[in-house]
């Protein structure tokens, strides 16, 4: 029953056209297990992905490519109220989850 | 989710990107594709709960825009595509997973099913999702 999501990539594809991802401090919101996080995140300074659903986060980090490590991390939060401090980011994604 | 995209205005920097990502109800087509090429077999069904969110989505931004927290730089759509090997476990996914968004009736399925077994060896069914993607700045 599993299904194969977009094996031609055409979401990060453009994403990646519509956004430069470089050096920016990234929050994906709605990050799930990552899916999407990794599409962009190692161009990234920082991603930081949020998502109120804990068992998806845990496998997030255990995907979480090895080069990847250091610079991108998870947190259980809602977009309702983040634990940031205000202006902390250059970039915000909604991950299906508006 | 008004309050959420207030929340995401105050953590953004000055001038930064809000992107807005989801899919859209589009009574999205189910396609069997084998090496040949691929084939539109029917459409699902929609949901009302799914027609509902996409609507409050959209009253969200417009509410954000008028709030004047991000003005809208550039959108677009795209297919995004689900894959499955067979048509049946296709069925099971969207009674599964989709069941409040979206429907496969009986008489789709079978057509599916059909078209998937007179396809090459190497058929698959997949279901073509409606994306939306729309880039914001901070105003």
């Amino acid at each position: 029953m599993k299904a194969q999501k977009d094996p031609e990539n055409k979401e990060g594809k453009l994403l990646n056209q519509f956004v430069d991802f470089g050096k920016k401090r990234v929050l994906e919101v709605g990050c799930g297990e990552g899916r999407l996080t990794w599409k962009y995140a190692s161009a990234s300074a920082l991603t930081i992905g949020i998502d109120p659903d804990h068992s998806a986060l845990r496998i997030a980090r255990v995907d979480s490519p090895y080069n990847l490590h250091e610079h991108v991390h998870f947190a259980g939060a809602s977009a309702n109220n983040t634990p940031f401090s205000k202006e902390t980011f250059d970039i915000a994604v909604l991950a299906w989850s508006l | 989710m008004v309050h959420a995209l207030n929340e995401i205005h105050r953590i953004l920097k000055p001038g930064g990107t809000l992107i807005d990502l989801r899919p859209l109800e589009d009574s999205w087509a189910v396609e069997v594709v084998d090496s040949t090429g691929w084939q539109t077999i029917g459409r699902l069904k929609d949901q009302e709960i799914g027609l509902a969110d996409d609507e409050a989505a959209n009253q969200a931004m417009k509410a954000a825009e008028a709030n004047r927290w991000f003005s809208q730089s550039k959108n677009t759509e795209f297919p995004f595509f689900y894959y499955w090997d067979t048509p049946s476990d296709m069925k099971d996914f969207i009674e599964t997973e989709w069941d409040i968004y979206e429907k496969i009736d009986d008489a789709l399925f079978k057509k599916t099913a059909a078209a998937w077994a007179s396809a090459n060896a190497d058929a698959r069914v997949r279901v073509r999702v409606k994306m939306w993607v729309a880039v914001w700045k901070k105003t």
